[in-house]
């Protein structure tokens, strides 16, 4: 199974492409595309290409823990989540990037 | 400190307003990705894992007050509220957004700053010894001659697009505090036979992948002929630097492919032609560009003394902050004062905006308005009165910047690794926060002395752990984090490159491994005198090798 992921333009946050064609922050909603979906997959890819909105594309592998998605690698796991890190220095929360009010993308 | 001129002033300011357009160009658009790429890696701006990242030159890692307050509110207004100083005695930006990076850039450029050069195949910052023109042990101050390479190589047109990226760092010093061993040329201050101070050059050094100690290819080049010869080297390489492999295109490839000679007699061929002509220095011209970083106006006070043992006494960790992060100034009565990024559980580099204020004012008030930063990942304040040590500590204390721990096994380089970088296969910063909570009482840190562990999360080594006296590399390996140990690296004159010592550990058990290490040094050690890497090389790898993985 995979998902699709990338960047958001303007804050370079980490996106996923839901079920409903949005690129959202939340890797729950991402839609997972079974093997014999390649071509959906693809058109999802090519279409988003053509906002030049969501950049650094990429296919992720997960898996599914009880309804939930794991990305495979950890690379993906760490952009989901934010760096994992303890504290930083100003004491606040690691925290992943969020979507600016103009980084919201549909294809 | 140098100032802009005219020339400074305007291709900065050309350049800040290029990029801006490309960037708003980019957003409405018109611009594709494939066509932004290039552009935005040309003014220092990357895509990491979570974000964009900004990186900023700090010339030869030189800084004023007023620019360390810019860089503390850029933090604050665009960012998160903390820089991270890097082994390139740059700042990098963590959480830019890409429609504040034209507003960035315009506060950098107001400070004379900017993020050009500090990314693609061209020739980046040059680094320097961070005590450079304070250092009692200094034959020149190399940063007249770092100003001029980097006007030198700013938006030289022939060499925008090398091979690969390109790298020159110099020490003013015998002791070699720049690592310009691993660099793609080292410049070491030198004296010929006829008493004229010049350049030893060194070629071919690196870290990455294929790790490189620099070779010495011309032992004495006075500097009115450095341009001249710098340019006969880079035209040699050029032109002949791999092109169809990426790992293969650093200059250190080519110097260990064709042999030293070979590429000697290249740049001695090509230099005959270029010697004498328009990259010739005059001493007019070299004497105009000294008076910029001419020395402050040094008030007496030879009498200063402060008894490290006393203080030691009545305040233990300020007598640990005398002892480890001072060191000796040229001038009588005057010290320079290295703040550490370490503390216990930090990140290392990091400086959160407040701190960055709280320096730029101690520099200001205390240090003749200068700042450094340190290819450790430190800042330093180059030229404090002994007898305002005791000031200057306080407010460190204040702001969290006082830990007394400057060249100990504490204070390591890391690199951002997983958390941040979108190269690397392994997380780097919690690695090294474990290890400093392991090793965070200071009578242990004492008693181990001089260890320098450095943490790099991929083989590309931005964390330096080849010339680690302990290096520790993260892997990936069936999709989890592995961490090779090397041993013996030193990355000071005494060049060389660390060695594997075994199969790697997972990361809970990196601190243990550490202290493994540590205790074998310390049981084995001749005396209290004897450091980590002196020890390392009388004793060899065996003892540390089985204590690591029982005896072969």
């Amino acid at each position: 199974m995979e998902i699709l992921t990338g960047n958001e333009l303007t804050s370079g946050g980490t996106v996923y492409l839901d079920r409903s064609g949005a690129w959202v922050e939340d890797l729950q909603a991402a839609r997972v595309f079974a093997k014999e979906e390649g071509a959906e997959r693809d058109a999802a890819l090519a279409a988003t290409k053509g906002t030049g909105r969501v950049i650094s594309l990429e296919i992720e592998e997960i898996t599914l823990d009880q309804g939930l998605i794991v990305p495979k690698r950890l690379r993906e796991r760490i952009r989901a989540a934010g760096p994992t890190a303890p504290l930083t220095l100003n004491g606040a929360i690691y925290d992943r990037q969020h979507l600016g009010e103009d980084g919201h993308v549909s294809i | 400190m140098y100032r802009y001129d005219e020339f400074d002033a305007a291709f900065v300011a050309g350049r800040t307003a290029q990029f801006a357009d490309q960037v708003n160009r980019r957003l409405s658009g018109e611009l594709s990705e494939d066509q932004f790429r290039p552009l935005r890696l040309m003014n220092g701006l990357y895509l990491q894992l979570h974000a964009y990242m900004l990186r900023i030159a700090v010339p030869y890692g030189t800084l004023s007050s007023r620019q360390m307050r810019k860089l503390a509110h850029i933090a604050r207004v665009y960012d998160r509220g903390y820089g991270h100083f890097t082994t390139r005695q740059n700042i990098q930006f963590n959480w830019p957004r890409l429609k504040d990076i034209p507003a960035i850039l315009e506060e950098l450029a107001s400070v004379e700053m900017h993020a050009i050069q500090t990314s693609g195949n061209c020739i980046r910052n040059t680094t320097t010894d961070q005590f450079a023109g304070a250092a009692a042990d200094e034959i020149i101050d190399p940063r007249p001659v770092a100003e001029i390479i980097r006007q030198w190589s700013s938006l030289h047109p022939e060499f925008t697009y090398l091979p690969r990226k390109f790298k020159i760092a110099m020490t003013g010093s015998p002791n070699d505090r720049a690592a310009i061993r691993f660099h793609d040329i080292g410049l070491q201050a030198a004296v010929n036979g006829a008493g004229e101070t010049g350049w030893e050059v060194w070629v071919g050094g690196g870290l990455g992948r294929t790790p490189m100690i620099g070779k010495l290819i011309n032992s004495f080049v006075p500097n009115e002929h450095l341009l001249a010869y710098l340019e006969s080297i880079m035209r040699v390489y050029n032109r002949y630097g791999r092109r169809d492999n990426k790992y293969k295109a650093r200059i250190k490839i080519l110097v260990h492919e064709e042999g030293l000679e070979t590429i000697k007699g290249q740049v001695e061929a090509e230099f005959a032609e270029v010697r004498g002509g328009v990259l010739t220095l005059p001493q007019q011209e070299l004497d105009r560009i000294t008076a910029y970083f001419a020395p402050p106006a040094f008030a007496d006070r030879s009498g200063s003394k402060v008894d490290v043992a006393y203080e030691s006494i009545i305040d233990p960790a300020y007598g640990r902050w005398l002892d480890n992060n001072i060191n000796a100034h040229r001038e009588a009565g005057y010290a320079s004062v290295t703040i550490s990024l370490k503390p216990i559980g930090g990140a290392p580099g990091d400086a959160t905006d407040v701190q960055m204020d709280v320096v730029a004012d101690l520099a200001e008030r205390y240090s003749f308005d200068e700042l450094r930063v340190t290819h450790e990942q430190n800042l330093v304040l180059p030229h404090v009165a002994v007898a305002d040590l005791r000031a200057v500590y306080d407010v460190l204390v204040a702001a969290k910047l006082a830990d007394g721990n400057a060249g100990l096994i504490t204070d390591m380089i890391c690199c951002p690794g997983l958390d941040f970088c979108a190269l690397a296969n392994a997380r780097s910063i919690p690695i090294a926060q474990e290890i400093t909570h392991r090793f965070a009482a200071p009578e242990r840190q004492k008693e181990i002395g001089d260890l320098k562990i450095k943490i790099s999360g991929c083989i590309n080594a931005c964390g330096h752990h080849h010339v680690g006296h302990i290096g520790i590399l993260g892997v990936e390996k069936k999709g989890g984090e592995l961490y090779q140990i090397t041993l013996g690296g030193d990355a000071t004159e005494l060049a060389s490159v660390g060695k594997i010592i075994g199969p790697g550990f997972e990361a809970e058990a990196v601190p243990g491994a550490i202290e493994t290490l540590v205790d074998t040094y310390i049981a084995r050690r001749q005396s209290a005198d004897e450091t980590f890497i002196q020890a390392y090389r009388r004793l060899g790898e065996a003892p540390f090798k089985e204590a690591l993985y029982g005896a072969a």
